[in-house]
């Protein structure tokens, strides 16, 4: 270990290799962030539906993801999906869904508790002054619904960047399947796995410095 | 005047699961009253004042506004209808104010005018600051909530409810929740709106209020109207033990 001779050169000789990894990186979690804000949405209006039936849909599906790995999830995704409807399913396809799926059942809480962060009586307020359930919805709840949603939000959106990276497993190009394609012709995975830690970290711990500081000014409004 | 009381509850009972809060409560308000409700806690004043406020059901027995059912155990669609058409004209002032945090002040005076009246926006804010002007808050117009004292906030929450032209307002401890030296604008306000002849219900412990501003004092307990008598005659004479064992509580003040 002590006698290790690092090539770095071997790592920034493939700077735009691994970069175009990151941006497919950056570019799965956008698109599956926006995705699983839908669907947490679709998730979160089933689970507070007046019908049972709908209402154990949205928890089912809820139950499920939160209590089976991810890992397993793309993979059923990648795998099973094209054998139950015979179709082939694209790798980056697969992925962008399986992700979005797991984010969404964990984004239809953050929305839950979002509204019922509104306090009971700012509602009956409303309700007394005689606007309608839809008016007090959309002018009371959700601008301050939203508002506590947001920090929860971009969390989601630094746990996807970290997640995206087991669309490696199903040969997704993103910036971890760079790298393993890389160190497997520099036969560098030190040097190489390294300074994609970095990558990571460098992005994803100022955003969530930034959201604990914007929760903080939340909570001490 | 008319002998049609503004809002009356017949016959309310309310029961939450097994626990009966009201017994059979009847009580009329007729127009420039100011009836006083007082109680020891947990005796249902809240609970009755949110059946009259169409925020509870009743279990059974009706409230009617001006002599038309707006409130029962299993309203029908008339009644609903009913409900709806009169629903702001009974407006509530909360213990704990209950403003919306992210709207200003005139925003939270405004916005009922503007989307159940469908009031034009300039006639609106100049109502808003006219209702301001009389709770001693111009200078808060554009302010936040979060900025005002708790005085400030409930005097903020009674011009929004009088933002709606109410014919009557119903106060829930309007002061309950305030540090001492701050109840007293409130109150003043509150006097205010009862020297003008509006018509209120007030659930209350402020023993003074209710004895020199009340019409009619209410004395409740366990679920029961127990003592009824006008303003200061409930304080010189109750009529009853539990009466006057509760205001025994208040000999010092
Ligand atoms: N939403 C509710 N669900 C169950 N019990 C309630 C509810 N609201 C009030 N109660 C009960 O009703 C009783 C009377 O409460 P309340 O009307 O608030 O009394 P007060 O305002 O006179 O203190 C209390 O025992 C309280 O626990
Ligand atoms: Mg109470």
């Amino acid at each position: 270990m002590f006698k290790y001779q690092f090539r770095w050169d071997t790592v920034w000789g493939s700077f735009d290799f691994l970069m175009s990894g990151l941006q497919m990186t950056l570019i799965v979690s956008a698109i599956t962030l926006v995705l699983a804000m839908v669907g947490g949405l679709i998730i979160a209006l089933l689970d507070m539906s007046r019908f049972r039936a709908l209402r154990w849909i949205g928890v089912s599906i809820g139950e499920v993801v939160r209590n089976t790995p991810i890992l397993v999830q793309l993979l059923w995704v990648y795998y099973v999906l094209p054998i139950v409807f015979g179709i082939r399913i694209e790798a980056l396809v697969a992925l962008i869904i399986g992700l979005a799926l797991y984010q969404a059942a964990f984004i239809s809480e953050v929305y839950r508790s979002g509204i019922q962060s509104v306090p009971k009586g700012h509602v009956e307020a409303a309700q007394v002054l005689g606007l309608s359930p839809l008016q007090s919805f959309r002018r009371i709840v959700l601008p301050q619904a939203i508002k506590m949603t947001l920090p929860p939000l971009a969390s989601n959106f630094v746990q996807l960047i970290k997640f995206s990276s087991l669309g490696a497993v199903i040969s997704v190009s993103e910036i971890t399947r760079r790298g393993m394609e890389l160190s497997a012709t520099n036969f560098r995975p030190l040097e190489t796995f390294t300074f994609i830690a970095v990558v990571y970290f460098l992005i994803c711990w100022p955003l969530a410095m930034g959201i604990r500081f914007w929760e903080r000014r939340l909570q001490n409004r | 005047m008319s002998t049609t009381p503004i809002i009356l509850a017949d016959g309310v009972t309310k029961r939450f699961g097994t626990n009966q809060v009201l017994t059979r409560v009847s009580l009329p308000v007729m127009e420039r009253d100011v009836v006083c409700v007082v109680g020891p806690s947990g005796s249902g004043k809240t609970t009755l004042l949110r059946c009259f406020a169409l925020l509870e059901l009743p279990s059974e027995g009706r409230i009617l506004m001006e002599g038309t059912p707006i409130s029962t155990a299993q309203p029908d669609r008339e009644i609903k209808a009913a409900a709806r058409a009169v629903r702001s004209e009974i407006g509530m002032v909360f213990q704990h104010f209950n403003l919306w945090p992210h709207m200003s002040v005139l925003e939270n005076l405004i916005e009922a005018p503007l989307r159940v009246k469908k009031m034009p926006k300039d006639q609106a804010i100049a109502m808003a600051e006219k209702l301001l002007a009389k709770v001693d808050l111009s200078d808060k117009r554009d302010a936040y909530p979060a900025r005002l004292s708790g005085g400030q906030q409930q005097r903020v929450a009674i011009a929004r409810a009088l933002a709606m032209s109410p014919k009557v307002l119903l106060f829930d401890e309007a002061t309950s929740a305030l540090d001492p030296e701050l109840r007293r604008e409130v109150l003043i306000v509150m006097r205010q709106l009862a020297l003008e002849g509006m018509t209120m219900l007030v659930v209350t412990h402020e023993m003074g209020f209710a004895r020199h501003v009340g019409t009619r004092t209410v004395f409740m307990d366990r679920g029961e109207i127990v003592e009824e008598a006008p303003g200061a005659a409930f304080f010189d004479a109750p009529k009853t033990e539990r009466a006057k064992r509760f205001l025994q509580q208040f000999e010092d003040d």
